[in-house]
């Protein structure tokens, strides 16, 4: 990534968008849309301290909405380039409030409110598509309850949760516990600023408030407006108080998630949306699962699938590996529903097609393994460049030519062109460039027959 | 003519052509919808089945 970054022959054009394609193969004009940042890229040294002082939370996309990150953010810590972006829909200076606090803080003056869209024209001879793909949208299965059930989680939510630099660095935290712990500290704010106010009137009166609020009730201060406006203060506190007392109880019990879940063929090899097989989810539920236990070595993992496809080099291996000394159990069948127990426990019922029954299980997380989906934009791109889909509206391809799109010069790579694991994508992102390099020196060789 | 090429996309596939180009000496333009390259690779911790980091 840091290479792509500095290679002299390689110009970024991060936060940009392919507006327009003309020409055809050896010569075409391209424009681009390079959206504003709202922060100057030359000067701008990436030190974060904007983000630091930034006064607004959104949930940050890179760690898939499990995590927070200010409206001026760098996209994840290590991104490339590491020019920070304000997020226009959530700065508060760009949506009319006073603030330009960013501004204020940037030592190096790389803020700038007034930045506007640019628009550059590239004069290419080939291109290759490397648009990627999305993660299918599980709650689009309604008997899974992804989204319902907190601890119901897709397989790249589990990842940022693995992850030491994601939102729990790397505790297997449950996303109801998270949200339990979210609640206490902004109730533990409220009870701070409520204490405050009680503080003084207990000054005032010089009493602690407990002692009064008794006497009060018991009817002693009737008829005193001020003594009123304490009782009330003092009744709302409690109101914030004791339910923060009984999360902090509840919250004592957390643990860590030990138990899990990982449903296979979520949304893949399914009638009703992808009929095809995404290829690399059975070997990432079997990594996440293996990792886990590394995290953790009392972490069991139970994987539901209907087989398990570790094809690729060294991957069956793999998948032995992990029963032998990760404690992962295969159990081959398909789920008919997941409900939510005690403790915010997913229930997870299934046919064991072994043993011939139906059986429900407790876990305390099920991991998705969604498909692999094409992405949004992948029809409105398609129709700038000029190449066709197929089916399923991945980029149009033929078995004997698979990196060649049906529009001569424009090649394609990596999950746009079909579902494909990693080292898939890298060989044939290579396949690409070879054959864009082809006409690349063809244009050449043709340039220095001109001049002979 | 132009010998330059455009790559769509900052993720593995978009990476990796981009190199590859730029090293036999062609000039290469690299786009990417997002503020930072990395698509959903940079998102992994590990990868299978060697257990390397992703980033």
């Amino acid at each position: 990534m840091l290479d792509v970054g500095r290679h002299p022959n390689l110009e970024l054009l991060a936060y940009s968008e392919v507006e327009k394609v003309e020409g055809e193969a050896g010569n075409f004009k391209v424009t681009v849309r390079r959206k504003t940042r709202y922060v100057e890229e030359d000067r701008c040294t990436g030190c974060g301290a904007c983000a630091e002082k930034c006064p607004t939370a959104v949930p940050d996309a890179f760690n898939e909405g499990l995590g927070a990150r200010s409206a001026i953010y760098s996209y994840f810590a290590q991104g490339i380039p590491s020019t920070h972006t304000i997020d226009p829909d959530h700065c508060r200076q760009l949506n009319g409030k006073k603030c330009g606090i960013c501004a204020k803080t940037c030592q190096a003056e790389a803020i700038n409110f007034e930045q506007e869209d640019r628009i550059i024209e590239l004069n290419v001879g080939a291109i290759i598509i490397a648009a990627g793909y999305d993660i299918f949208d599980p709650s689009l299965i309604p008997e899974y309850r992804y989204r319902e059930i907190a601890n119901v989680v897709t397989a790249i939510e589990f990842e940022r949760l693995l992850s030491a630099s994601g939102p729990t660095e790397g505790h297997m935290d449950r996303p109801s516990d998270r949200a339990v712990l979210a609640e206490i500290a902004a109730l533990e704010k409220k009870a701070k600023k409520s204490q405050k106010a009680l503080d003084k009137l207990e000054k005032k009166f010089d009493e602690p408030s407990a002692a009064f609020y008794g006497k009060y009730q018991a009817g002693e201060y009737e008829g005193d407006e001020d003594r009123k406006k304490w009782a009330d203060k003092y009744a709302s506190h409690l109101k914030i108080v004791e339910p923060l007392e009984e999360l902090k109880k509840k919250a004592k019990r957390f643990t860590v998630a030990k138990r899990l879940a990982f449903i296979q063929c979520v949304g893949s090899r399914d009638f009703r949306f992808y009929p095809f097989c995404s290829g690399y989810c059975c070997m990432h539920s079997i990594k996440e699962a293996v990792i886990a236990q590394e995290h953790a070595p009392e972490t069991t993992s139970t994987i539901f699938g209907m087989d398990i496809r570790a094809i690729g080099k060294g991957f069956e291996e793999y998948k032995i590996r992990g029963g032998n000394n990760s404690n992962i159990t295969y159990v081959r069948g398909r789920i008919a529903e997941i409900t939510e127990g005690p403790n915010n426990n997913p229930v997870v019922t299934y046919e064991n097609t072994r043993e011939r029954k139906v059986e429900s299980r407790e876990f305390d997380m099920v991991v998705l393994a969604t498909a692999c989906a094409p992405t949004k934009g992948i029809g409105t791109l398609a129709k700038t460049v000029g190449v066709e889909l197929d089916k399923y509206n991945f980029i149009k391809t033929s078995s004997l030519s698979p990196v060649d799109t049906t529009t001569p010069g424009i090649f394609v790579c990596g999950c746009a062109e079909s579902p494909m694991d990693v080292p898939e994508s890298v060989a044939q992102a290579s396949s690409a460039a070879q054959r864009a390099a082809e006409i690349a020196f063809q244009s050449e060789l043709e340039k220095e027959k001109a001049v002979a | 003519m132009s010998k330059d090429i455009l790559v769509i996309g900052g993720g593995i596939a978009g990476m990796q052509s981009s190199l590859d180009l730029a090293d036999m000496g062609i000039k290469v333009h690299l786009v990417e919808k997002l503020p930072s390259i990395g698509g959903k690779m940079a998102q992994l911790d590990k990868t299978f089945p060697t257990n390397d980091c992703a980033i």
